[in-house]
Parts: C-alpha cells; sequence; structure tokens
C-alpha cells in the first residue's frame, strides 16, 4: 500500500468497520434504554435517548405477566431437544457416508444434496397433516423431531469431516473387534468435536429463533416458543411497551452467551457454508 | 451384538469377500436410518401429496377433492397473486445486490491485519443470532413512528416525520434496509473465507508492475471472488423468495394474520399469501399451487444464474 498518503487502506477500513459496528450495535443499545424507561417516557414525545432513572425492575417483572416463563422453558426443550437429536442424527448419518459402503449409497447422497435444494414451504401443508394425524398439533414435537431426523446441512458437514480422518483408525478398530457403530461412537465421534459443535450452534440459532414452524403448530399461549410469545404479548401488555422490550433483549441473552463462547465455531460454520 | 453372521462368515472359505460388505451394508443401513426416515416420510410423500392437493380443493376438514387446474386458473386471476409477486421481486431486486455490495466492502475492509478483528466480527454478528422478533423491538425503538429516533431526529432538522412500516411506498425499502443490516455479518464472513482464498502473488506481482489499488481491485480480488459472489447471489436470492418470519413479524402478521402484509398489502410477499391462504384460510388446495409456483419460479431463477454464470465467474 502507499505509505506517503495519509488515508491509507487501513485506515480507511478502519473507519468504514468501526462506522458500520456502530450502525449495528447502537439500535441494541437504544432498545436497551428503552426498555429501561417507564411508560411514561416511553411515550414521550420528542423521545429521550438515555432514560431519567433507569427501571431496573421492569425486568424481573416481565416474569410476572403473561406466559414468559412458560415461553422460556418450551423454546429451552426445543432448542435442548433439536440440539441433541441433530448431533446424534447427523453425525451417524454422515459417518455412514463417509466411511461405510451399503446399497444405493450414491443415490441416496445424490438425494441428501437434492433435499437441500427443495424450499421448504413446498412441503409445509403436508407436514402440518403429518401431525395433525399423529394427534401432534400443539405440542412441542414437531419443532425437534425433524432435527432429530438428521437435516441435510449437517449431513453434508460431518460426512465432509470424517471423510478427512485417515483410513487407519478404522482398520484397527475393526481388528478390535469394533462394529461400525462403535468404531463411530468411540473412535471417530472423539475426533470430529468442532464439527459436532458447529452443527449444535447452528441447530441452536435456527431453532432458538424459528418462528414459522411455531407459528403454525402452536395454538395455546402457555405452549409458545419465545420468539412468538414475546409477539402475542402485544396484545396483553398494550400500555406496557417497555416490558416487551426488556422481554425480547432477554431472550437473546442465551444466544449471545452461546456465541461469546463458541465464537470461532459460528466463523467456522458461516465460511463453510461459502466453500464451493 | 450379533455372532451369527460371523460365525458362518468363518466357516465359509472367502472370508471377507461378499459376506462382509453385506454386515456392513447392513450397518451402513441402519446407520443413515434417520436420513431414510426423513426422506421417505417428509420429503417424497409430502411432494407427492403437495402436488396431488394443488390440483384439489381441500380445507383439511374434507377428503380432498380433484378439480384439475382450477388453482393454478383461480392463481393467475387474482391481482393478490401479482401483487404479491411484485412485492417479492421488488424485495429481492433492493436487497440481493445491497447485500452483496455493502458485505464485500466490509469483507475487504475486514480482510487486513486489523486489531480488534474479533470486536468488529462479533458487533456485525449480533444482529445474525438475533431472532426477527428481537430485530422487530430493536428497529421499532428507530422507527416508531411516533416515539422512534428516526423521526425526532428529522424533527430536529425541521423535515417532516415518517410513516416509515405504515407508509405505503416506505414499507419494502425500510424493510430491505433492515434485511440487509440483520444479514451483513452473514455473508460478509462468507465473502472473507473468499477473500482469504485469493493468493497473495497475485497481488505482489501486480505492484510490481505499478498497478494501483482500485486496478488491482478490479482485476485480481474481483473476477477471484466471482465464485464466492455468485453463491451468495444465489443464496441470498432463495431465502428471500422464501422470506416469511421478518415480513410477518414487522407488519403486523403477528397480532392478526389477515393483517399480516403492511398497508393495502404493500410488503405482501408470496410466502406471506401462502400462509394467509393456507393457515388462515384454509385454502389448504390454492395455496399448495402458490407454493409450486414459488419452487418453480425459484427454480427458473436458479437455472437462469447458473446460465449466465459462465459470462462473469470465473474458476481458477
Amino acid at each position: 500500500m502507499n505509505k506517503r498518503k495519509f488515508f491509507t487502506a487501513k485506515k480507511i477500513g478502519y473507519i468504514i468497520l468501526t462506522i458500520s459496528a456502530l450502525i449495528m450495535v447502537m439500535p441494541f443499545v437504544t432498545a436497551l434504554f428503552n426498555s429501561l424507561k417507564t411508560y411514561a417516557e416511553f411515550t414521550a414525545v420528542p423521545p429521550k435517548w438515555i432514560p431519567e432513572v433507569f427501571q431496573w425492575s421492569n425486568y424481573p417483572e416481565v416474569f410476572k405477566l403473561g406466559n414468559f416463563l412458560d415461553y422460556t422453558f418450551n423454546s429451552f426443550i426445543v432448542t435442548g431437544l433439536s440440539v441433541l437429536g441433530a448431533v446424534i442424527s447427523c453425525s451417524m448419518v454422515g459417518y455412514a457416508f463417509a466411511r461405510l459402503t451399503f446399497p444405493f449409497k450414491n443415490a441416496l447422497f445424490v438425494m441428501v444434496l437434492g433435499t437441500m435444494m427443495i424450499p421448504p414451504i413446498v412441503v409445509i401443508i403436508p407436514h402440518f397433516m403429518i401431525f395433525q394425524q399423529m394427534n401432534l398439533l400443539d405440542t412441542l414435537v414437531p419443532l425437534w423431531l425433524l432435527e432429530c431426523l438428521a437435516q441435510p446441512f449437517g449431513i453434508f458437514l460431518m460426512r465432509q469431516t470424517f471423510l478427512s480422518i485417515p483410513k487407519d483408525y478404522e482398520e484397527s478398530s475393526k481388528l478390535d473387534g469394533c462394529n461400525p457403530f462403535q468404531t463411530y461412537w468411540r473412535i471417530y465421534l472423539p475426533m470430529v468435536k468442532p464439527s459436532l459443535a458447529t452443527v449444535a450452534i447452528f441447530t441452536f440459532m435456527t431453532k432458538w429463533n424459528e418462528i414459522l414452524a411455531p407459528s403454525i403448530y402452536l395454538t395455546s399461549n402457555e405452549k409458545f416458543t419465545l420468539p412468538i410469545g414475546i409477539l402475542s404479548l402485544g396484545g396483553q401488555w398494550f400500555g406496557n411497551e417497555q416490558y416487551m422490550v426488556a422481554a425480547a433483549l432477554m431472550s437473546l441473552v442465551p444466544i449471545l452467551i452461546v456465541f461469546l463462547f463458541a465464537e470461532r465455531y459460528f466463523v467456522q460454520n458461516f465460511s463453510s457454508s461459502g466453500i464451493k | 451384538m450379533q455372532t451369527n453372521r460371523g460365525n458362518s462368515a468363518a466357516t465359509t472359505l472367502p472370508r471377507k469377500k461378499r459376506k462382509f460388505i453385506s454386515y456392513e451394508g447392513k450397518w451402513g443401513l441402519l446407520l443413515v436410518s434417520p436420513y431414510l426416515i426423513q426422506f421417505i416420510v417428509f420429503v417424497i410423500a409430502p411432494l407427492i401429496a403437495s402436488l396431488y392437493f394443488s390440483f384439489s380443493q381441500y380445507d383439511m376438514l374434507n377428503a380432498p377433492q380433484w378439480i384439475g387446474l382450477e388453482n393454478y386458473e383461480k392463481l393467475f386471476n387474482e391481482p393478490l397473486f401479482y401483487k404479491s409477486l411484485w412485492n417479492t421481486l421488488y424485495f429481492a431486486v433492493l436487497f440481493v445486490p445491497a447485500q452483496a455490495f455493502l458485505a464485500l466492502l466490509l469483507a475487504i475492509a475486514l480482510n487486513q491485519k486489523i486489531k480488534a478483528l474479533k470486536l468488529y466480527r462479533m458487533a456485525h454478528f449480533i444482529p445474525v443470532i438475533s431472532s426477527w422478533t428481537v430485530v422487530m423491538y430493536v428497529v421499532d425503538a428507530i422507527f416508531n413512528p411516533r416515539f422512534g429516533l428516526a423521526n425526532s431526529f428529522l424533527i430536529q432538522l425541521g423535515l417532516e416525520p415518517q410513516k416509515w412500516l405504515n407508509d405505503e411506498q416506505q414499507v419494502i425499502p425500510l424493510l430491505v434496509l433492515v434485511a440487509v443490516w440483520k444479514g451483513i455479518g452473514y455473508i460478509m464472513i462468507i465473502y472473507l473465507s473468499g477473500l482469504q482464498n485469493v493468493p497473495n502473488e497475485l497481488y505482489e506481482a501486480a505492484e510490481m508492475d505499478g498497478a494501483s489499488s482500485i486496478r488491482k481491485f478490479k482485476s485480481i480480488t474481483l473476477p477471484l471472488i466471482s465464485p464466492t459472489t455468485f453463491l451468495v447471489i444465489v443464496l441470498s436470492t432463495i431465502t428471500t423468495f422464501q422470506a416469511f418470519e421478518q415480513i410477518y413479524v414487522m407488519t403486523g402478521g403477528a397480532a392478526d394474520i389477515s393483517a399480516a402484509g403492511g398497508p393495502n398489502n404493500a410488503s405482501l410477499v408470496l410466502m406471506l399469501y401462502l400462509y394467509r391462504e393456507g393457515f388462515s384460510f384454509l385454502h389448504m388446495g390454492y395455496a399448495s399451487a402458490i407454493a409450486w409456483i414459488l419452487f418453480i419460479i425459484l427454480f427458473i431463477l436458479t437455472l437462469l444464474q447458473l446460465w449466465g454464470q459462465k459470462r462473469w465467474v470465473h474458476y481458477h
């Protein structure tokens, strides 16, 4: 780069990134301030950015009203079971595709790739009917069951990872008398923890934030998950909008914590989706 | 464990030929069985059912009745269908290039040896990891027509306050702005990994030849990351055409689904139209027809993009 100029590429880069980062974060800060206002301050015109006195009591207030605790509990159930199911099923299927020979293997793998291209909307209505037939409407089951049956992206990611591990391990465990499941479970699975984490985090994020499926399958308010539960508070809490902002920000906390601890897996997941 | 098979293989002569493969084959099929179930029950059967419903009248209470092409005929004579198709296209045309361009700009800025890289990356990821519900409340703090900061800012500048999402003209551009804001961190990371695959020697060689920064960008960076750009464009076109959550949440559908779609249906997109017809009005056959038309449009668009890529995508 040209060193004599005052505006080096690096400096311009810093300026662009700083402005952009502020644009990303400022609305969250504004919402945080809004969640700490009294209703009078919340609806004041012209608005005051920072509240006079921080109303920290708005946050415990959220738990007293509506079904916020139910929503949180439901969200944890759906997300937890989905993550567990996705990690086990995707690694199992991915292992079979990478390491085992079985009938129709290639045709099936082509179908995995093909499934990724089918827009979920085309099958939404039949899915709804299947769960209706199974008497599972208005339960949390439809929200996590599909994750336990290995979704294509996770299969693909796990297969690529298992392919990159040398075959030697397999042969030695075979000599030790392990069957393919034992080889997968005891030898290979512990070696692919980063990819498992990627699948887990990706599933966590999608399920924690999901809106379409819960809005289709759930009807009773106490069954709602956080994203649609907080939306439904709109009607009940008219005149208490500052609580709703507090509720929304609280629903962000678990995923923010996961993100802070596992940032590199997030990045890994997003960059791996960019591989041609 | 099952030992029958092992024993019989041990007693007969060719110890590890066909028998062993079939043993492994059984394990293989067992291990892929979650996907097999998913594929048969939740992919193939629903696809067939959905196609059948699209030729039927079906309200979920009575058995579907075959009515041939009637749903499709009705669809092609329905002004709301064209409006939602137009809104979807309008959204995509604004969103896809804006997001790709801005994300590339940020990725280039990030692709230098800068300090606090993690902090910058994190700031751009907070919207990515937020649900649309969170985003709605956060955006409302800025664009609420009465109490939002944006209007108070406009008033201070002596300008007219705006209705933002309640304005027929502004709703889609504003939704696009929010969508770019939410998604840009994701695309930025995809671009960053694309940029890191560009070999440094090329830049060094160009510098020896005295090429300017702009020249290097045009002749090296852009062509070499064109596969990433292609991927970003295809991915975001697909997600845009299937966009539901943002519009459902941000334009009032959550409280009352028949109200979803903004003022005078100005933000009614295809997915929302489908959802409304299917799950509010129980026109499941008609909704299935919308789903298939949407699928066909996406398929054609993807084919067009694949065909068009020969002109501008360079694979090294």
